[in-house]
């Protein structure tokens, strides 16, 4: 059964992959990271995109509270039942050479955690990364 | 028994000096006790935060039953947390998950309500066993970034603190879920850390949405009781709601 350090280290091996982190959205603390950091400090990384996070879990018009959640098929793993936290699955953030993957761990206790994943634009596979990226949350937690 | 070191100075000084002897043993302060090994941080205590069993346990993760159920198999051997990935009720990740929430949580409880050093005992090990070690620069730099976040959101330490009540109005506000449920049991009594515990929430957590709200006016300290005589001296505990309220009220009238 995978911990947080073999969670990363297996997001690593996804094509251009560039760096991984577990972080809070709530303290903005890093549990955990491997590889590089967009600008070198993995301590920011996860402070900064755990704001990106909570401004998205808190968002009212983009995430209600009990959202509609018909299957979507290929997303990876099933929508959580109505009303679980957190009401997000994921984010990304595309820049000119980049792709910043998020995806929410849900956790059967109070956690408020999600995985981020750096990819480079040129050799990363979107699609495919965030597949594993949200086998990887499900299989942290449930193994 | 072990011996008991006599410790002086605060708690961050301590632990640092503890993490250069790369020492092994329990650190108890007046709200808390770290537990190093090796100069690491495997485990923290405080009586203002829930602890690993109540955050698994009161949220349904591991039932009562089979907690104590570790903790009287593998308690003696310090290996609880190994026993329960072992007996297939949590996954690795999740003990880690949990266990790191727990830790740091307890760590800024406990450095923040003074940082004062009781005593060191080396060599004492905790039961539940390590499971993720943390550097002790890393949890003592966590604490203060913690204190500076809740300073940005809402710089009133009495609502960490303090009974808190409801300021709103009455009618519905929009709230994130998280935040919604945290108001629901603000009834005037219950301190964030007796929130925190009602809701199975780690308390730096639920401090974080407390001092939101208080941020947006929906929660206050709440305001002195009628005056009767009250058991104990409970006189100096309701001077800070006043300087809260009077702190609030400055800043309203600086942003006319």
């Amino acid at each position: 059964m995978p911990g947080i350090d073999e969670s990363l280290l297996e997001t690593m091996r996804l094509p251009g992959a560039r760096g991984a982190l577990v972080a809070d959205w709530i303290s903005g603390l890093a549990l955990g990271a491997v590889g590089e950091a967009p600008g070198g400090d993995a301590e920011a990384t996860a402070a900064e995109t755990a704001e990106f996070a909570r401004l998205a879990v808190e968002s009212g018009t983009l995430a209600p509270a009990t959202p509609a959640v018909p299957a979507t098929p290929g997303t990876g793993s099933p929508p959580p039942p109505p009303g679980s936290e957190p009401p997000v699955q994921d984010l990304i953030l595309t820049t000119a050479d980049a792709y910043h993957l998020l995806r929410f761990v849900s956790t059967p206790f109070d956690s408020t955690v999600f995985l981020y994943l750096w990819l480079d634009r040129t050799d990363g596979n979107l699609a495919l990364a965030r597949i594993r990226l949200a086998e990887t949350a499900d299989r942290l937690v449930l193994g | 028994m072990t011996t008991v070191a006599r410790a002086d100075g605060s708690a961050p000084e301590l632990l640092d000096r503890l993490a250069a002897d790369r020492a092994t043993g329990a650190l108890s302060t007046r709200a808390g006790i770290f537990y190093l090994s090796a100069g690491h941080v495997v485990h923290v205590e405080s009586p203002h935060s829930p602890d690993l069993g109540e955050l698994l346990t009161r949220s349904g993760a591991v039932p009562p039953a089979g907690w104590w159920e570790a903790v009287e198999r593998a308690g003696t051997r310090h290996r609880v947390g190994r026993h329960l990935v072992d007996s297939g009720r949590l996954t690795a990740g999740a003990l880690e998950l949990c266990q790191l929430g727990a830790l740091f949580d307890a760590a800024y409880c406990a450095l923040a309500h003074g940082g004062t050093v009781l005593r060191f005992r080396p060599g004492v090990t905790h039961w539940l066993g390590a499971v993720r070690p943390v550097p002790v620069a890393t949890v003592l730099h966590e604490s203060w970034r913690r204190r500076e976040l809740l300073h940005r959101i809402w710089p009133d330490p009495a609502v960490d603190t303090a009974p808190l009540t409801r300021t709103g109005g009455t009618g519905p506000v929009a709230l994130p879920p998280r935040r919604a449920r945290t108001l629901a049991l603000v009834d005037g009594v219950r301190t964030a850390a007796q929130i925190a515990s009602a809701s199975a929430h780690r308390t730096f957590h639920t401090l974080v949405e407390l001092r939101r709200l208080a941020a947006d006016g929906l929660v206050a300290p709440a305001p002195p009781p009628p005056a009767h005589p009250a058991t104990g001296a409970g006189g100096a505990a309701w001077d800070e709601p006043d300087t809260a309220l009077l702190r609030r009220l400055l800043d309203a009238l600086e942003a006319l």
